[in-house]
């Protein structure tokens, strides 16, 4: 007795619109970051309920590399964090307006 | 004082109804989209197939897992891409007017010796708001 599809696929956009929510809302960086890993994550969920779908493995291969594409944003984001609070003395994403300060 | 998580009060309702509408359109879709029942795997360990068929081994795959297209293209990718991004990471973190070895320069909260301003303004600014 598997679990219908469907179910994923509505736990998928629930994660996804958390991580929607929390980019459109919050203003600290770090909570950005994990907005984005959110939405990241509910695309892995939709692969993994798909390759369960179709019986192809194809899928979660794919998420796996999908995990490890998340994990080098963030370290490039935890970077760029860094030298945000260096240059601004805060993470407030809507201090660093300009791309030259 | 603690600076513990506290709910957010202030935060602006019209994007939790756009993320609320969103997840509503997505909802119908998904409910009205009548998917069959998942076909699911065959027998057989599909970890050892994820193994397989990421160093294109899909001689070894059983049959019913549906692997048919072989990853290690991608793999080497994207370790070279996890490299790139490791030493990204190490340059945007450095510190590069001390020249010295890198110092962390956690306060552990407390306000210490030869701390920045911007330390003591953020030691200081949450027992304003304190209620």
């Amino acid at each position: 007795m598997a679990i219908v599809t469907e179910y994923y696929l509505l736990l998928s956009a629930a994660v996804f619109c958390i991580g929607l929510y929390g980019i459109l809302t919050r203003e600290s960086a770090l909570l950005f970051l994990m907005s984005v890993e959110l939405m990241l994550n509910a695309a892995n969920i939709n692969f993994v309920a798909f390759a369960f779908y179709w019986g192809n493995l194809t899928g979660q291969v794919f998420s796996l590399f999908t995990m490890a594409l998340a994990a080098a944003e963030v370290a490039v984001g935890i970077g760029i964090i860094l030298v945000l609070y260096r240059n601004f003395d805060g993470i407030d994403v809507t201090e660093a307006a300009t791309m030259r300060w | 004082m603690t600076s513990r998580p506290r709910l957010a009060t202030d935060v602006n309702y019209v994007n939790g109804i756009a993320a609320l509408a969103l997840f509503a359109v997505l909802a119908y879709v998904f409910v009205t989209a009548g998917l069959e029942p998942p076909r699911g795997f065959g027998e057989g360990s599909i970890v050892a197939s994820i193994g397989y068929a990421m160093f294109d081994m899909l001689e070894l795959v059983p049959d019913g897992h549906g692997t048919t297209e072989g990853f290690l293209v991608a793999f080497l990718t994207i370790a070279v891409v996890l490299d790139a991004a490791l030493d990204g990471a190490v340059m945007l973190a450095r510190r590069d007017d001390e020249g010295g070895s890198v110092q962390a320069a956690t306060d552990g909260g407390r306000p210490v010796d030869g701390a920045t301003d911007a330390t003591e303004t953020e030691a200081t600014e949450p027992a304003g708001g304190d209620a």
